[in-house]
């Protein structure tokens, strides 16, 4: 009975096991291939179709090497516990080369705040979550296709599926580019900042002579105005720091008297400060806490363990309890009730007791004697 | 080839392995010590005693002489770069695991199979044993957080602190180590030398 018991409960914890699956918890912001290049998503022996629907919202017409912003709204699809979503920006679905920038675009912020092409974002209870990548077109004019892939989860997932959803491709032609047209510099990304750091915000443009800024937070209506400095081609735009979970997001225009150009939203990229301790402090650490464990344990050991002089228990009342040998027949040691109740008081000799076994008088101590007898 | 964090998991895993063998058998010895009559005596047998005893110190040896490995194996898969908390609590609990472990292998060692007689010693090595696993699992927990975003410590009551990180500076840690190492030099040498408790 009790083996079998054994046995079930082995088995149970097997099968606990196998509802894990294997990145639940998402392998972070990168730059990848479609599905990863053959990940369990792009496997069809693992995965299977998503069951949920994505929009993508991006102008059918660009201009080369200026700012368009590429929407993304995903809803409707089953989540794992952490409710982790995947998504992917494509320019192709190969499995290699894939990558928006191996066809000329350039990504000059991801909905993270970074400049990758797959980022992971919790989604919320409502199930929908819209992402927005702001990219520069590419150089070169043609018509060029965008593809968004979704992986995901599922929870329950007796299967163990991993979820997949590719859109279709999304043309945008891309035009050549009205000659003094003024934007965002090519290689030009938004700066990272930590959390606190209220350093003016560097922008740098092309074929500009004046720039303005808007900044607001995130569901925020009305945005302001910041004051921006700068001459040439570099710009100093004077953003609050961020702090907390807030995110700022702001606006560039570019003008140079042709043409105004108001470029997509962007978002103040937020880093937590950089981590303070290093390799070697955390060598040390970890050996100092080792050797000083170590040693009060050792110490603890050597305390209560038996050693050579340290205070021994006194134990001969016990020793002798079982050592003793018994009294001879007769011998035996009375009980003093027993003594006191055979002595025979005596009206003779007032303040005495006579005791028949010994024949001796014995003082009374509840009457002592007066005087010398 | 194979990298450094492939080679890395493998030795976690022994490290983990060993130790886990090595805390079951201890606590088990420590219950048998203390609650005689724990499963109808039958843990407390000398057969099972002594069998459980053999087992928890092979699988503690072995388990210290990997965590070395281990650890080292780790810090190059990181690129010998600590760049957040986790990382850094990794380290420190390794260091507290290997403090843990050290002391119960020691401490059997000087004082022999007897030990599990006392119910003192028998209770701190069980305690010993206990804390031992339990930083050996936080620090398995960190690497799983790491590289996969989750671990078993997720579903579990107990969640030591391992996101934000003490970071003590490198002086106050070597005063610290030479406080350790003095402290285990006036234990093991000038101290009163531990007997090897013999089984009756």
């Amino acid at each position: 009975m009790r083996s079998r018991a054994a046995i079930i409960t082995v088995i149970a914890i097997l099968l606990a096991a196998g509802a894990s699956m294997a990145n639940p918890g998402g392998n972070g912001d990168a730059d990848r291939d479609y599905t990863c290049g053959g990940s369990c998503h792009g496997d069809p022996a693992l995965s299977t179709p998503s069951d949920g629907t994505v929009s993508v919202s991006v102008d059918n017409m660009a201009f080369t090497g200026t700012a368009t912003a590429v929407h993304v709204t995903a809803s409707g699809m089953s989540l794992s516990g952490n409710r982790l979503l995947g998504v992917f920006l494509l320019g192709s679905i190969d499995g290699n080369g894939d990558h928006p920038e191996d066809h000329g675009w350039s990504i000059v912020q991801d909905p993270n705040g970074g400049s990758r092409n797959y980022v992971e974002v919790v989604v919320p209870p409502s199930g929908s979550v819209t992402l927005t990548w702001v990219m520069l077109a590419p150089q070169t004019t043609g018509s060029v296709n965008l593809f968004v892939e979704t992986h995901h989860g599922s929870n329950p997932n007796s299967n163990n599926w991993a979820y997949s959803g590719l859109t279709r491709g999304y043309t945008v032609d891309v035009q050549p580019v009205p000659e003094n047209l003024p934007g965002f510099a090519f290689d030009w990304k938004p700066e990272t900042r930590v959390t606190g750091d209220d350093n003016p915000t560097v922008i740098r443009t092309t074929n500009t002579t004046s720039v303005s800024v808007q900044w607001m937070l995130e569901n925020e209506w009305i945005p302001h105005d910041a004051v921006v400095t700068g001459e040439g081609d570099e710009w100093l735009a004077q953003i609050p720091a961020t702090i907390g979970d807030t995110r700022i997001q702001y606006q560039v225009t570019t003008s140079n008297g042709d043409f105004s150009i108001t470029q997509p939203w962007l978002t103040v990229a937020t880093q937590p400060a950089p981590f303070d301790g290093d390799i070697w402090d955390a060598r040390l650490q970890g050996l100092a806490l080792a050797l000083l464990v170590t040693a009060f344990l050792l110490s603890l050991q050597a305390r209560l363990s038996p050693w050579k002089g340290g205070p021994a228990e006194d134990m001969t009342s016990e020793v002798e309890a079982e050592t003793a040998p018994p009294e001879p027949p007769g011998l035996e040691p009375e009980e003093p009730d027993e003594y006191w109740s055979r002595l025979v008081p005596s009206e003779d000799n007032p303040g005495w007791l006579w005791d028949p076994v010994e024949e001796d008088w014995v003082a009374d101590p509840q009457n002592p004697p007066v005087g010398d007898e | 080839m194979f990298g450094a964090a492939t080679f890395h998991a493998a030795m976690a895993e022994i490290v983990v392995g060993s130790m886990v063998l090595a805390s079951l058998c201890a606590l088990g010895c420590a219950a048998g010590s203390i609650f005689p009559n724990l499963l109808g005596a039958r843990l407390a047998s000398e057969r099972m005693m002594l069998t459980m005893d053999k087992a928890s110190i092979a699988g503690a040896c072995l388990g210290l002489a990997f965590i070395p490995i281990a650890a080292l194996s780790g810090s190059f898969a990181a690129d010998n770069t600590v760049t957040n908390g986790l990382l850094y609590n990794k380290f420190v609990y390794t260091g507290l695991a290997t403090g843990f472990w050290a002391a119960f292998v020691i401490g059997r060692i000087r004082l022999g199979p007897g030990l599990w007689e006392h119910r003192s010693l028998s209770a701190l090595q069980g305690v010993t044993a206990a804390m031992a696993i339990l930083m050996t699992t936080m620090v398995s927990s960190i690497g799983g957080k790491l590289v996969r975003g989750e671990s078993l410590f997720d579903i579990m009551p107990i969640w030591l602190p391992s996101d934000s990180a003490t970071v003590l500076n490198p002086i106050v840690s070597i005063v610290l180590m030479l406080i350790g190492t003095g402290s285990l030099f006036a234990v093991l040498k000038l101290g009163p030398k531990a007997e090897r408790i013999e089984t009756d």
